[in-house]
């Protein structure tokens, strides 16, 4: 009798955690999707001097550029969610009229890879251009068309990862 | 459609560098960036993209200049002196450039004198002033040149008379943005291609180019006569007579003309033996090759490299022969 009570409460509580999954699919557009807010910022770096006359070098706010501006792309990406968010990577396309700029790829707590085509993602002694003869070799750095970061551990609730690269204006 | 209009004239007039753009990212492009974030939260899986960041590519001002000319062996007195040069535009937007050309330069022998017209469009690119080129007119015609694209164009100068063997006189031309000039960096707000803002690059937006005259007291006469064998052994101009022309190229002075090329026009209705090309009697082939002599096409016509040409290496002969059709 105690088992089959058991049973009939373990029923009850699928049925209303599946009911409730429904209402948040319903208001939103997809399952938990939003729990990771991405955010992308261009900044430029820009050197002046101070007041003691010494040659500083801050960021700012990239909107206008020219071929050969150096571009310093931010991804912070937030959990905004009360459960922690696990397996998490962000991927990012080399941005369109830009070259990676080799080794400035950032990310803490992070596996950085790299593709070519979008779709295989691997260190850059793992990936090969084949060339017209025939012939492989690794990929300069226009090559690149992607960054991906993945994070080794879990984003909890409130906590924040960070992504960087540079990227030169062709 | 004014920039159609613009390239339609620039195919038809100026000579344009291939497509491709050393420039890279042309003005008024749009760079764009979303990255993608995927995530596992209580067990589903879920992927959010980021906000979108875009930036705007300013145009860039940047012009290079170039001589095409070596040194122009000049004899005193002569006119309409001819020196080649090349204005490409280096910067990443449709600009306009002003030329201007300036014959008074320190650290040569004398100054030449600009023609009226100084300066001509170069439009079937042979180096000379030929009937399709126009003249520039500062303001009027101010080339407009697309990204990469250059402008071949001949400065022509008078050489004074009275000049010693060995004198040099230098010309410049500078091709400036209409845009505007100045350090690199400088910044003309909104003057930029599709409303961008216009930035000086690194040639500061003006380039120039400097040639040199050098007075050569040589001249190079070319004498040219012609044999006609008709097929029935006369000497008649009919369809089928072959002409025989002979040139004798002889140069005259003390100095050299460098680089001489002698070209001669197949002329209408006739059409060039093959094989037929000789200089002082050997046989030449029609390719471009070794030789010094090749035959070519459009227009037809024979051209042989005679190189640096003096007094002492006496009279080159030249004989080709045609078929009249």
């Amino acid at each position: 009798m105690k088992k089959g009570y058991a049973l009939v409460v373990g029923l009850a509580l699928l049925g209303l955690s599946s009911a409730s999954a429904l209402a948040e699919g319903a208001t939103r557009p997809g399952p938990k999707a939003g729990c990771i807010e991405l955010k992308s910022v261009a900044e430029t770096e820009e050197s002046y001097r101070d007041e003691q006359g010494q040659q500083v070098v801050r960021r700012v706010p990239a909107a206008k550029v020219v071929p050969g501006t150096q571009v310093i792309w931010t991804l912070s990406a937030t959990n905004i969610c009360a459960t922690a968010a696990d397996n998490v990577f962000i991927d990012n396309p080399v941005p369109g009229h830009m070259t990676l700029i080799a080794d400035s790829v950032r990310g803490l707590g992070a596996d950085i890879s790299y593709s070519i085509d979008g779709k295989q993602f691997a260190e850059p002694e793992q990936l090969h251009v084949t060339e017209a003869d025939g012939t492989t070799r690794q990929p300069r750095a226009d090559e690149y068309t992607h960054v991906r970061w993945a994070f080794r551990n879990s984003i909890g609730p409130g906590q924040l990862a960070a992504a960087s690269f540079r990227a030169i204006v062709r | 459609m004014k920039s159609r209009l613009q390239v339609g004239f620039l195919l038809a007039a100026l000579s344009l560098a291939p497509a491709a753009h050393a420039v890279g990212a042309l003005a008024g492009a749009q760079i764009q960036n979303t990255a993608q974030v995927n995530y596992i939260v209580g067990g589903s899986p879920a992927t959010t993209n980021s906000n979108t960041v875009s930036l705007t590519v300013n145009e860039i001002l940047d012009v290079v200049a170039t001589l095409q000319s070596g040194d122009v062996p000049v004899a005193p007195g002569a006119t309409n002196q001819v020196v080649v040069m090349r204005v490409t535009n280096t910067g990443n937007g449709s600009e306009t450039f002003r030329l201007v050309l300036n014959s008074v330069l320190p650290g040569d022998d004398f100054d030449p004198t600009p023609s009226s017209p100084a300066i001509y469009f170069d439009s079937d690119g042979n180096g000379v002033v030929s009937a399709g080129d126009t003249p520039y007119v500062a303001g009027t015609n101010d080339p407009t040149l697309a990204p990469d694209a250059f402008v071949r164009l001949l400065v022509l100068n008078n050489i004074g008379a009275a000049l010693a063997n060995g004198a040099r006189g230098f010309t410049r031309l500078t091709a400036e943005s209409l845009t505007g000039i100045g350090n690199p960096g400088t910044v003309f707000n909104g003057q930029g291609t599709g409303g961008t803002d216009a930035v000086v690059g690194t040639t500061g937006a003006d380039s120039f180019a400097v040639g040199t005259y050098l007075v050569s007291d040589i001249s190079v006469t070319a004498n040219k006569t012609a044999v006609v064998t008709d097929t029935f052994g006369g000497s008649r101009p009919l369809p089928g007579a072959t002409i025989a022309y002979q040139i004798i190229v002889t140069a005259t002075g003390s100095g050299t003309a460098t680089s001489s090329v002698f070209s001669d026009a197949i002329p209408a209705n006739t059409t060039y033996v093959p094989a037929s090309l000789r200089l002082n009697g050997n046989a030449m082939t029609d390719a471009a090759d070794a030789d010094a002599g090749q035959f070519l096409t459009t227009p037809a016509r024979v051209s042989v490299n005679l190189g640096n040409l003096t007094q002492a290496a006496g009279p080159q002969t030249i004989r080709f022969s045609v078929l009249i059709n």
